[in-house]
């Protein structure tokens, strides 16, 4: 298992290094911070006080060494919004954004396996059909127009859902159902592949051959198997959910990182916008373990190999 | 038929654009994408103006109403532009985005990705490292930050998204190109001094292609989302201008007032996308033979059950009998009672090791397979790969299927174990067990058999055994199953057979997988799981294909005490002339798809009654038997699909005369337990 972390960190360390160099280079040629938050009015005095007060006013790569040290004392700054430390702000969206992204994965996975598996039972059977249609529609339908025309149709027409907010049940569905339409289609078509591939290797007809029931060779012999295929995707689609669901975010108003993320940018608040890049990648190298040790658990064969 | 080598040439492209037609799904997709570039290049021209002139004499009307002219049946919004102008002008838009944004990632992460899978070493390794960082990047962040950087506009857009696909295609291509790389033909090329370029460009680019096509179809799809998400979000396109993603934006202002402004752009984009997505799987399909294959299963014909009476070589066969008897094989029609006197009378047939025509069911007869016929479904139609194969075997005995790959002795095989792909599907004909037809039995019947009565050993027993269990677990399988047993019993039972073929340290090894054996000893573990509950047929399948010829030897002699130990009726699949002369009793030997000869294997390879099974024997003297393979007769056996009329042999026989060509042969009765299909069996058995 330390293996399997190290040899993750490794590779996962020149991506990270470059996304934080990257968005603290290019986070400041969005613009100067003081044409938003000085009246139009201010004097260059003003301006270089402003700068200094923040600490823009050096070369850039003194700022990134300043950063870079402050991060190593986990101080990730001062939000230039609210004058609150950045940190916590982060802090205070991401759970927002777990949990949003953890329901919509559990419940895509969850759907996915069960029709992706129906589909792949019969392959070009009607049932496989019309799952596969759907599910290529649905991955590849615009979320924001979905939650869009949810909204129209349970909260203005109906009624039944609130339009926005986290408070009570009622409330997640619309973010969650919308959320959830990209994935669960994607997910269906990568088990109906692993399933059919899986259905059709020599192991199953053994089973078969034993006598096994079909719910046996379907749960029993075939899934475990097609399991891989279907946790990779699953890991990608879940780094894309923790990345911040931006445009649903926006549209439901959930305070979560996605938000606040876009926010910053275009509120040029550089020190919320880097803590909430690094966090994020963090929470992602996490989530790649996670997928790793499920690799592992499912695999006797990456087991071996992570001992190794 | 199921060619599929060639990407080009006039002929395959036709084939091609006759398969979309077939496929409506596809056919419909195509038609709606070339709509809708139609109306991107039209829709400026006659929209651009309206679509952006404020009337506001006609604002926020319902869709539906033909009386303000064409470009208000979808509507209008809160300044009385039309909607439908709307979305024709939003069309151009959208795909002026879309089409460049995707050429430019697919040409660049192509030819970038086949260069560094080329070459190999640190340029395969430093681009995918630069791959892995764009891709680590949230996307929709960097596009954020780059359009401020660069203010918003279709050309910004372009360049975002077209960056942030490039990897997706640097990938693809690199592994495409590493693994041609590895195969001997770029070698060639290599040595002949085609390098760098010239190869990409001659070799690797070609077989590369279609699959990059693919992605980039898919590709399309994402990028237009994400050019409406931007758009939707007010930092992508930019009025005056308007994308379809701009319009949902728009519409969400006047939700409550006009939801029709929201939902057509909305649709707009649903169907494109869908389209694209339904012609990028439908190519998916089409250029993946393994895939193609599958992909006719929708269509069922029972063509050989029907058409059974009408085949030619049985109504013209003069020795037909009227038996009455429906069910009898062919074989069984010709073998004459006089044969079957005589046939008691030859000495050292009361041993029992079945000197008698094949496909006669007699009361010894554990397995009696009678006139199966197997099709195999493919997208051009049927294809007959098992014709009326007929065999019998006894308890304690063995019968060789003897034959070439592609021959249909495994797909006989899978039939009567009842373990068919589902592409395959038995047309007509019995498998009878005991006298019981399975073919007739419903699935849990047919489930209590498998096991104790049929049970089949696999030619790969890596992936015959599943990786993610123990063995000891799958060994258990079968007492759980057929036993009931609890999960303790069942693995000690497990243990016990690991003992029984020779498995040392047995109750250790039973926690292992099946990836930490040596491939002898998982065909023993699958043998062990075969013989578990003393089957009273065993099929093995090729058992010994995979091995090294010492191992060889020992599986085949625990198969044989295993089946004088169990009296089991053992059906050895094989393509090895020695293991069939050695092991079996009797053989049978096939040849595209039917049975050709049969026999007491000493018979048949002292005197063959067959020009095949003569040809097959004499290129090999007796002595090599062992280990050698049947590709001594020149020529090659047809495909499945393209059987010439008449004898399927007749292209390569030498014998072969003008009756070969227009009637088929019947497995007729030569001699003394012997058959044979060919006109002039007779004749070879007698000179
Ligand atoms: S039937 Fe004719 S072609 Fe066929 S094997 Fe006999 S002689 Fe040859």
């Amino acid at each position: 298992m330390l293996t399997l972390l190290r040899r993750r960190a490794v590779s996962s360390v020149i991506p990270l290094l470059f996304v934080v160099l990257g968005v603290f280079f290019l986070a400041r040629l969005t613009g100067d911070p003081a044409n938003l938050y000085l009246p139009l009015s201010a004097t260059p005095e003003m301006r270089a006080e402003f700068a200094a007060r923040n600490g823009l006013d050096d070369p850039l790569i003194t700022q990134f060494g300043d950063y870079l040290a402050q991060v190593a004392h986990l101080d990730f700054g001062e939000s230039l919004r609210t004058a609150q430390p950045a940190g916590e702000a982060v802090l205070r969206a991401f759970p927002a954004t777990l949990q949003l992204a953890g329901w919509t994965m559990l419940l895509a996975l969850a759907g996915a396996v069960v029709i992706g598996s129906l589909a792949a039972y019969r392959p070009n059977s009607v049932t496989d059909r019309i799952a596969t249609f759907l599910s290529s529609t649905a991955a590849s339908v615009p979320d924001f127009w979905i939650a869009i025309m949810g909204v129209l149709v349970f909260a203005v027409t109906l009624g039944w859902l609130p339009t926005s907010g986290t408070s009570g049940a009622a409330a997640w569905v619309l973010p969650v159902a919308t959320l959830l339409i990209r994935p669960f289609g994607v997910l269906v078509q990568v088990v109906r592949g692993a399933m059919v591939s899986a259905l059709s290797a020599p192991y199953v007809k053994v089973a078969r051959g034993k006598g096994a029931s079909e719910v046996r060779v379907v749960f029993g012999h075939a899934l475990r198997n097609a399991a891989a295929p279907a946790l990779t995707v699953a890991g990608d689609l879940a780094v894309g959910l923790v990345n911040g669901a931006v445009v649903v975010e926006t549209i439901f108003g959930w305070p979560g990182i996605g938000k606040l993320m876009i926010d910053s940018v275009l509120q040029r608040d550089f020190a919320v916008l880097q803590a909430a890049v690094l966090v994020t990648a963090l929470a992602i190298f996490a989530l790649n373990i996670l997928v790793d040790l499920c690799h592992a658990l499912l695999d006797p064969r990456v087991r071996q190999r992570a001992a190794a | 038929m199921l060619d599929t080598s060639e990407a080009g040439g006039p002929a395959v492209r036709r084939r091609w654009f006759a398969l979309l037609l077939r496929d409506r799904f596809a056919t419909a997709a195509a038609v709606v994408l070339i709509l809708v570039a139609l109306c991107a290049v039209l829709g400026p021209v006659y929209a651009g103006d309206l679509a952006t002139r404020q009337n506001l004499r006609a604002p926020g009307r319902p869709p539906f109403g033909l009386d303000h002219g064409w470009a208000f049946v979808l509507g209008s919004d809160s300044l009385g532009r039309p909607v439908a102008a709307r979305l024709l002008a939003a069309a151009g838009t959208t795909l002026a985005v879309a089409v460049p944004a995707v050429l430019c990632s697919l040409v660049i992460g192509s030819v970038w990705g086949m260069w560094a899978g080329y070459h190999g070493g640190w340029r395969e390794s430093v681009s995918l490292r630069v791959a892995d960082v764009i891709l680590s990047f949230p996307s929709l962040l960097l596009a954020v930050v780059v359009l401020y950087v660069f203010s918003p506009s279709a050309a910004s857009l372009v360049l975002v998204l077209a960056v942030a696909r490039i990897p997706v295609y640097l990938r693809t291509a690199r592994a495409e190109a590493a693994e041609l790389r590895s195969r001997l033909f770029m070698d060639a090329a290599r040595t002949f001094g085609t390098g760098g370029w010239a190869a990409i460009r001659r070799h690797v680019a070609p077989s590369v292609l279609p699959t990059l096509l693919t992605v980039a179809a898919l590709d399309f799809c994402f990028v237009m989302l994400a050019e409406s998400s931007l758009s939707f979000l007010g930092i992508g396109i930019q009025p005056p201008d308007v994308s379809w993603g701009l319009m949902v934006a728009q519409g969400r202002q006047e939700l409550q007032s006009a939801w029709w402004i929201a939902l057509f752009p909305g649709l707009a984009i649903v169907v494109t996308t869908v389209s694209a997505t339904v012609l990028a799987s439908w190519a998916r399909l089409t250029t993946d033979p393994g895939q193609r294959w599958r992909e006719g299963l929708g269509r069922r014909s029972r063509g050989l059950r029907s058409d059974r009476g009408s085949r030619g070589d049985r109504g013209s066969r003069g020795d037909r009998r009227s038996r009455g008897d429906r069910g009898r094989s062919a074989a069984g029609d010709a073998a004459t009672e006089e044969e079957r006197e005589e046939e008691r009378s030859v000495p050292g047939s009361a041993a029992g090791s079945g000197a008698r025509p094949p496909g006669e069911g007699t009361e010894a007869d554990v397995l009696v397979v009678d006139d199966l016929s197997v099709d195999v479904h493919t997208p051009t139609g049927p294809v007959h790969v098992v014709r009326r194969v007929s065999f019998a075997v006894r308890s304690g005995e063995t019968l060789a299927l003897l034959g070439e790959s592609g021959c249909g002795k495994s797909m006989t095989a899978h039939a009567v174990a009842g373990l068919l792909d589902p592409v395959a599907e038995v047309v007509g004909g019995q498998v009878r067990l005991d006298g019981v037809d399975l073919l007739g039995l419903g699935a849990r019947a047919r489930r209590r058999l498998a096991g104790p009565g049929l049970a089949m050993v696999f030619q790969d027993a890596l992936s015959a055994l599943n990786p993610v269990h123990t063995v000891g677990a799958q060994l258990a399988e079968p007492f759980r199953i057929h036993e009931g047993l609890s999960r303790r019993a069942a693995r000690a039972r497990a243990v016990e057979l690991m003992e029984r073929v020779g498995i040392p340290e047995a109750r250790s090894r039973a926690e292992a997988y099946p990836h930490q054996f040596s491939g002898g000893m998982r065909q023993r573990l699958l043998i062990a799981t075969a013989v578990a509950l003393q089957p009273k047929v065993l099929i093995a399948d090729e058992p010994t294909t995979a091995l090294d010829v010492t191992v060889q030897a020992q599986i085949m002699d625990l198969l044989g005490e295993l089946r004088a130990e169990q009296r089991t009726a053992l059906v050895l699949i094989t393509h090895d002339l020695g293991l069939a002369a050695e092991h079996a009793d009797r053989v049978a030997v096939m040849y595209a798809g039917t049975v050709v000869e049969t026999g007491p294997v000493a018979e048949v390879f002292g005197r063959p009654h067959h020009p095949y099974t003569r040809g097959l024997l004499a290129s090999v003297p007796a002595e090599q038997h062992r280990g050698a393979r049947l590709t001594s007769i020149p020529g090659s056996p047809p495909e499945p699909g393209s059987v010439p009329a008449g004898c399927a042999f007749r292209t390569r026989c030498p014998m072969a005369r003008e009756r070969c060509a227009t009637h088929r042969p019947a497995l007729t009765g030569t001699g003394a337990g012997r058959a044979a299909a060919c006109h002039f069996g007779k004749e070879l058995a007698d000179a």
